[in-house]
């Protein structure tokens, strides 16, 4: 009797784990219903799997299976179908040794999943206005149905960007994913050293949205006040941001930057000879759009030709010819230096 | 109708040889007036080609169709009216990119274009060369190389125009695709707009709010969009849903990054960047060009002054010298036809106020101004359309515009008054080059303090007579005082009544080219200049009969019973405290229709003679009754007072405003007055 009831129990129990697992697996799944078919379900688990193991074999060589788990976010005991749904997709395989490594394929599939996030984080953050925070989520919701034409079609359409919103390169059609640059602002700050954001880690997502409702985002520059008991004080650089924004340790050390570049510079300043490319036109007006129309739209090239005996009016040549302009005026288009006069 | 009429609006930016195409096309046809409730010129003209009547509108020159400026908005409008068959795009080959900029908008408004690719021997001398196939290809329409001085490829534009008018060529312009997200929001303003019941270019009218366009917002909110986008017969759309679209267009604009506005325009650039780097090429080397090396000196930091005030001085030089050997001719012809008249009447015993009516008042007014006024005004405009055409007067403008800062004005006021030198009447015409209309009018308003060859003329025999040794540097002292004077007058005329609006100072500065002396130019200049001429004519006629008039009625009468003798007693008070003689007032306003005439006029009003005729004997006469403080201050006023009738009717004519004409009078007039009540009671101090 006792016999059967084991059996009866390890029935159950294995039950119970096939349908605890089963729940687990749903939980994972995307809540859009455009996903029909069972087998689609199983594949986005698989590449959100894979896009971690792709992470982990960057960082390490290796995929080992803890920490897998942990960058997936999954228990530890689906650590071993997680490996073993990544091999029937043929995008892992175990060595000699015993360690598994990714498949080119598996590296290629990690490589566009990736990509197609990113843009998608760009496309909604740039073209729709949606927040830092919230991207996330919705760009992962949509990068698994792309299919390579409409990648690439994505790509053109935003000019080929580089980075993503959070400042994470943007890979290639067939390159590999360049590291970003930048080092943790509590590594680099020092009082009075003034730095540019160029990104910030995506999770955790509740620190990642707290940052950037105090503004603290790819492209913000920043100027670090003092530091004190690991606590780095900061202020934006820009118009009406007084206070100062105090930052623990750990906020710090999601916040990459490099050292600010110089801000983009007066047209009406550049001595004879520069080479400079335009970034946008302040102020609107007439003006504005008679110098729009002349053709000193963002990312034109101007040269300064010459200026007049008293150093008024300017000559510029742009779209192929000279236009002049009071330097007041000129000083309304702000522009990169491309090249010194 | 297989040869109805066809009408072609004729589009494009500055400078591009525009005049050129439709001066040659429609010869002495034409017909010259204003957009009605503007003050933009509008030129008309027509040719017969193979028994069909083609009818050319020269829409104002403009590099965009922003309707910002009056000649934007008149642009635009007639290209919307539907009146146009075929709108012909002169672009300036050399300029291409942002010449498209141009033609891209005009394709957003009408399918039926044909471009004439202009300056393509200028093209070729800079060394590029252009695929005109590719470039219609880009394009969609029609586009035909031209190069219209030597008028070149004409016939193939009229073939083009008439062949798209007609339908018989169909054409697919290009469209500029504004990205995801400014199309997306066009497509829901074009939601909107279907809905509220429009049906007539709603791309176009979505994308104008997009932009906010002011005359398109502007209309929306009115809630009449009569006047601006709709053609005819749309039925009429509630306000409030117009309103309610502005601003939800205003809504998407500001939730774009970047503006809206920009991204258009930019979008634009972009597409005509691309077609112009597709299709053009560049076959010599680039070595700095000759234009480059000119300027380096044009603009010197030193040498642009004395080349900027000589280049001043030759106009003026030639305007002078020209127009006294002219002027020669033009005195000896008249004397001649007067006497052949009067001879002519005595033979037909004709009465003696006849005669005098006729010749002496009429007709000598007539001569005397075609005289003075002719010489100087053919020279200056040939003068200014060589220079225009050289390229120098944009650099010229460049070189003055910090100067003229200091009075609130800019570069280009110098040219006007350069122009004014030689006849303010030119000058006055000259100043549609000042796009900012304030300064447009101060400039207009003070063009009348410049002295003018007819003063000059008139005053240098005057100061001659009066000042003997001394003539020249009182002839100087003068001249200055009247820049002077215009100086000061548009200095406090920027900072008063024209105070604020800043800025609008744009100044293409194209390569130097070889100016043409093409029949071309010509043709359009002395219809200029003959409209001119009979106007002054139909004012001076008249005029001079009328002071005739008062100097010989009643007959037989003394002078003080003449009406002359009359206003010289009532107009003495009125002189006194400038220290001018009643004689002199009445002079000068006999002088009213060209300044040529004060030696006569003054006779007249002396006494000496009755009519208008120029003699040698009252030069003499002056000198003895007038002490040197009243010479020197008779001639500042009379340098300074009023413009010349013919003067005030170009004021009038290019502001359309009783108002700024009665101004053009009153303030070279208080200027005068007070530099003379200075210039007097300081003499009277000083001793003189």
């Amino acid at each position: 009797m006792s016999d059967l009831m084991d059996w009866l129990w390890l029935t159950v129990s294995i039950l119970l784990a096939a349908l605890w697992l089963w729940t687990l697996l749903r939980r994972h799944s995307p809540q859009d219903q455009s996903f029909e078919s069972h087998h689609d379900y199983e594949q986005v688990e698989a590449e959100d799997v894979l896009k971690a193991a792709y992470g982990l074999e960057e960082e390490q060589g290796r995929i080992d299976a803890d920490a897998l788990a942990r960058a997936a976010e999954l228990p530890k005991t689906l650590t071993k179908h997680a490996l073993e749904g990544l091999m029937a997709f043929n995008w892992a395989e175990e060595d000699q040794e015993g360690t598994v490594h990714l498949t080119d394929q598996g590296a290629e599939r990690a490589q566009n999943l990736i990509r197609a996030h990113r843009l998608w984080e760009r496309y909604l953050v740039d073209q729709e206005g949606m927040s830092l925070d919230a991207v996330h989520a919705e760009a992962h919701r949509r990068e698994h149905s792309m299919t390579q034409e409409e990648l690439e079609a994505l790509d053109a359409e935003l000019g080929h960007p580089a980075w993503d919103p959070h400042g994470h390169a943007i890979p290639g059609p067939k390159g590999r994913v360049p590291s970003s640059p930048g080092h943790p602002l509590a590594a680099e700050a020092e009082p009075g050293r003034r730095f540019r954001i160029v990104s910030v880690d995506d999770h955790p997502v509740p620190l990642l949205a707290q940052l950037v409702a105090l503004g603290l985002e790819p492209g913000v520059n920043l100027e670090v006040v003092d530091r004190e008991d690991d606590i780095v004080r900061v202020r934006i650089n820009g118009e009406g941001q007084p206070s100062v924004i105090p930052l623990a340790p750990a906020s710090a050390a999601r916040i990459f930057v490099v050292a600010a570049p110089t801000l983009p510079l007066e047209l009406g300043r550049l001595p004879v000879g520069t080479r400079a490319q335009v970034v946008e036109i302040r102020g609107g007006g007439k003006q504005q759009r008679r110098m729009l129309d002349m053709g000193f739209v963002p990312g034109a090239e101007v040269t300064v030709m010459r200026k007049a005996s008293l150093g008024d009016p300017i000559e510029y040549r742009i779209k192929g010819t000279g236009v002049a302009m009071r330097r007041s005026d000129a000083n309304y288009v702000l522009v990169e230096e491309v090249e010194r006069g | 109708m297989d040869s109805g009429a066809i009408t072609v609006g004729v589009a494009g930016n500055p400078n591009v040889g525009k005049s050129v195409i439709f001066n040659a096309l429609t010869g002495s046809r034409q017909h010259v007036g204003n957009w009605p409730g503007k003050t933009v010129e509008r030129a008309e003209g027509l040719f017969i080609h193979q028994g069909r009547e083609i009818r050319l509108v020269d829409l104002p020159g403009t590099y965009s169709l922003a309707a910002q400026s009056p000649e934007e908005i008149v642009a635009r409008d007639y290209i919307l009216s539907g009146e146009p068959d075929v709108v012909l795009d002169v672009v300036d080959a050399t300029s291409l990119e942002r010449n498209l900029n141009l033609t891209l908008q005009i394709l957003e408004l009408t399918d039926r274009v044909v471009v004439a690719l202009n300056l393509m021997d200028e093209v070729k001398r800079q060394g590029w060369k252009i695929d005109v196939e590719a470039l219609e290809a880009d394009l969609g329409v029609p586009v035909v190389p031209t190069v219209a001085t030597e008028r070149k490829g004409l016939p193939q534009v009229v073939a083009a125009l008439v062949d798209v008018a007609t339908g018989q060529r169909s054409t697919s312009p290009a469209s500029v695709d504004y990205g995801l997200t400014v199309e997306g929001h066009v497509d829901s303003l074009k939601a909107h707009l279907d809905k509220a019941g429009i049906d007539q270019r709603k791309r176009w009218v979505a994308l104008r709010l997009l932009e906010d366009d002011p005359e398109v917002v502007g209309a929306f909110r009115a809630g009449d969009l009569s006047d601006c986008c709709l053609t005819e017969d749309a039925s009429p759309i509630h306000p409030e849903a117009l309103r309610t679209m502005v601003r939800q267009a205003e809504r998407l604009r500001e939730s774009t990054r970047p503006d809206a506005k920009v991204e258009i325009v930019r979008r634009r650039y972009e597409l005509a960047h691309d077609v112009v780097h597709r299709v053009t090429h560049r076959v010599r080397q680039d070595q700095e060009s000759l234009t480059e090396r000119i300027d380096r000196i044009v603009t010197h930091r030193v040498w642009s002054w004395p080349i900027t005030l000589a280049v001043f001085l030759a106009i003026f030089w030639i305007t002078i010298e020209g127009g006294e050997i002219a002027g020669g001719w033009l005195d000896a012809g008249s004397s001649w036809l007067i006497g052949a008249i009067r001879t002519w009447l005595t033979s037909i015993q004709a009465p003696w106020w006849v005669s005098g009516a006729l010749v002496d008042g009429f007709l000598v007014g007539v001569t005397t101004v075609i005289t003075v006024m002719l010489p100087p005004m053919t020279i200056l405009f040939t003068a200014f359309a060589l220079l225009e055409d050289l390229g120098l007067l944009p650099r010229l403008a460049f070189n003055m515009d910090r100067p003229m800062q200091a009075l609130g004005s800019q570069g280009k006021q110098t040219l006007t008054w350069g122009m004014s030198f030689g006849c303010n009447v030119t000058g006055v015409m000259a100043s549609r080059i000042i796009e900012n209309e304030k300064v447009r009018l101060a400039a207009i308003l003070t063009s009348p303090l410049i002295i003018c060859s007819g003063g000059y003329g008139a005053g240098i025999a005057l100061v001659i007579a009066l000042f003997g040794d001394r003539a020249l540097p009182v002839m100087l002292s003068l001249v200055f005082l009247s820049l002077g004077a215009a100086s000061l007058a548009t200095l406090i005329l920027n900072n008063t009544l024209f105070r604020g609006e800043p800025g609008g100072f744009l100044l293409e500065m194209p390569a130097y080219r070889q100016p043409k002396w093409g029949q071309v130019a010509w043709r359009a200049m002395v219809d200029r200049v003959a409209h001119t001429m009979w106007r002054a004519v139909q004012f001076a006629g008249p005029a001079s009969l009328l002071i005739w008039l008062l100097g010989n009625l009643p007959p037989g009468a003394p002078f003080e019973q003449t009406p002359v003798g009359w206003l010289v007693r009532t107009l003495g008070p009125l002189g006194r405290p400038f220290g001018l003689t009643g004689e002199m007032i009445t002079a000068l306003l006999f002088t009213w229709p060209a300044k040529e005439i004060v030696v006569p006029a003054l006779a007249m009003t002396y006494g000496l003679q009755t009519t208008l005729v120029e003699s040698e004997g009252p030069l003499s006469y002056f000198p003895q009754v007038w002490g040197p403080l009243s010479s020197y201050t008779f001639m500042v006023f009379f340098m300074l007072y009023l413009p010349c009738l013919v003067t005030v009717w170009a004021i009038w004519k290019e502001t359309r405003s009783l108002k700024w004409t009665l101004m053009g009078i009153l303030v070279p007039l208080m200027t005068a007055s007070v530099i003379t009540l200075l210039v007097y009671h300081g003499g009277r101090l000083l001793g003189f």
